[in-house]
């Protein structure tokens, strides 16, 4: 019994240790940065941690616990459409400031997009409305991590950078037939 | 086009239109700074910066490193700070941020031509080269990124302008600067570059000539070990 106490305490251990990324030691040096500079890495995420430690590379072992978890960081609207207004969508998607998708993906009639992130042009025409699709795209922008552990994509709503009611805007602005987004030429195309 | 065309073109221009270069006022300033009397009534050749007092000849090349008389590991920027206060006699707050800047533009032009050589021998270069790799990988803040999230994972791809560069292998990054850019007509040494990147990301700014910034130039000139100083200062967009 007192072995597998001790085995289950050091099995803990390794796995707090396996989430610092940053040793005091390192911090401390950090904090020479600045207050506001070493705040960001002291917080650093255990998520994060993670995907810093394997280099955005997460050994397979370590997946399923992690997509677990970061599927359940989404959160819905309240009113549970996950397709709102895709003229709000369309600011939001087109804002440097605010969602900066055009960045990253090629399709946006407003912008020239990058090459970051998969081409999203006509989205909506190609891939349909289904409640299928609504849900994964809605989730991919939610929180990216839950299908695509570790990658660029901000996880939108997971880290709060846009709210649930946004996203479904988004996401109309992505889908919807009507929108701009799938009835105007995406700049650049050809 | 390809950037650094462009910037040859931009170059050629320039010098064909002013018939000087931005970067050849800035070194000539840099110069006379580098010759005036502190209060000590000392220039600052009589500093040393890695080769020796006075001798300037590859010595940026060789930066950082670290110096037994301060026990740190210094860069050309923070290097030129400790011969102004320690040699000089001026005081802190008299130092001017661009006065550092246009003697870092004149020391390292004497490293053109030569290849950079950067030691890991003292334990706290080792150090800070370790604390310099995690800083580079670390994925932080409210959009999760980190250096190598643009410099490494998506080299090549652009979200902007400009293509991601690849800091750490062929583009041989940290020989590209100190810089003049010629998009923003401003004169930038590779603390001010580091600098911008994590504004480019709304991360907060580490303050000039802190060790985070040392340690990532320390990670970053490790690098480049052996490539060839095109020259310096450089003219890029
Ligand atoms: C920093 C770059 C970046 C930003 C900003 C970004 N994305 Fe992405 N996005 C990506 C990458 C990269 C992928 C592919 C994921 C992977 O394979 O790692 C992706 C994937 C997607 C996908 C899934 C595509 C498919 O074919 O299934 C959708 C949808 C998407 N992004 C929408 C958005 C929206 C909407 C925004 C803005 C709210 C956004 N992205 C912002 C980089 C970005
Ligand atoms: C969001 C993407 C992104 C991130 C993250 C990022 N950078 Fe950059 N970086 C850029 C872009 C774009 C440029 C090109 C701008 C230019 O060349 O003027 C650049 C330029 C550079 C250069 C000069 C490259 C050259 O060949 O002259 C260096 C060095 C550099 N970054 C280091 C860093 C470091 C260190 C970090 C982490 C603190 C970092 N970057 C984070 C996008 C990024």
């Amino acid at each position: 019994m007192r072995k597998v106490l001790v085995a289950l305490f050091a099995l803990g251990l390794a796995f707090a240790l396996a989430q610092r990324y940053f040793a005091e030691e390192e911090l401390k040096r950090v904090a020479a940065g600045g207050k506001a500079y070493a705040e960001v890495f002291a917080n650093q995420r255990p998520d994060q941690a993670l995907c810093s430690l394997h280099r955005n590379r997460l050994p397979a072992d370590l997946l399923p616990q992690f997509l677990e978890e970061q599927r359940a960081l989404i959160k819905y609207p309240a009113s549970g459409k996950l397709m709102g207004d895709w003229r709000k969508g369309g600011a939001i998607f087109n804002n440097l400031q605010k969602a900066n998708c055009f960045s990253c993906h090629f399709g946006s009639p407003v912008h020239l997009g990058g090459d970051v992130g998969p081409s999203l042009e006509k989205y909506g025409l190609k891939r349909g409305q289904s409640e299928a699709v609504q849900r994964y795209t809605y989730e991919v922008i939610y929180n990216s991590w839950a299908y695509f552990p570790c990658t660029v994509m901000y996880r939108f709503g997971a880290q709060g950078l846009l709210t649930p009611e946004e996203i479904a805007d988004v996401v109309a602005y992505l889908l919807d037939p009507e929108s701009d987004f799938n009835t105007k030429p995406a700049v650049g195309s050809r | 086009m390809d950037p650094r065309e462009e910037a040859k073109r931009q170059k050629e221009l320039l010098l064909q239109t002013a018939g000087i270069l931005p970067t050849e006022l800035v070194v000539a300033q840099g110069e006379e700074l580098f010759n005036r009397k502190g209060p000590s009534g000392k220039t600052m050749a009589e500093c040393d910066f890695g080769l020796g007092k006075g001798v300037l000849e590859g010595a940026a090349a060789r930066l950082p490193r670290y110096f037994l008389d301060t026990n740190r590991v210094e860069d050309l920027d923070s290097r030129i700070l400790t011969c102004m206060t320690r040699v000089q006699g001026f005081k802190p707050e008299q130092i001017k941020r661009s006065e550092v800047v246009a003697i870092a533009f004149y020391i390292a032009s004497k490293s053109t031509g030569h290849r950079i050589q950067v030691r890991l021998l003292f334990p706290e270069e080792r150090e800070l080269y370790a604390l310099g790799e995690k800083l580079f990988y670390a994925r932080t803040g409210a959009r999760d990124v980190g250096c190598a999230t643009c410099h490494v994972t998506y080299v090549g791809r652009r979200a902007g302008v400009l293509p991601y560069a690849d800091v750490l292998g062929k583009d041989k990054s940290w020989t590209h600067w100190p810089a003049y850019r010629y998009s923003n007509d401003q004169i930038w040494t590779m603390q001010d570059r580091i600098r911008a990147c994590y504004g480019n990301i709304a991360h907060p700014q580490p303050a000039l000539y802190s060790q985070p910034i040392l340690a990532l130039e320390l990670f970053l000139a490790y690098h480049a070990n052996g490539a060839l100083v095109e020259e310096w200062p450089a003219f890029v967009r």
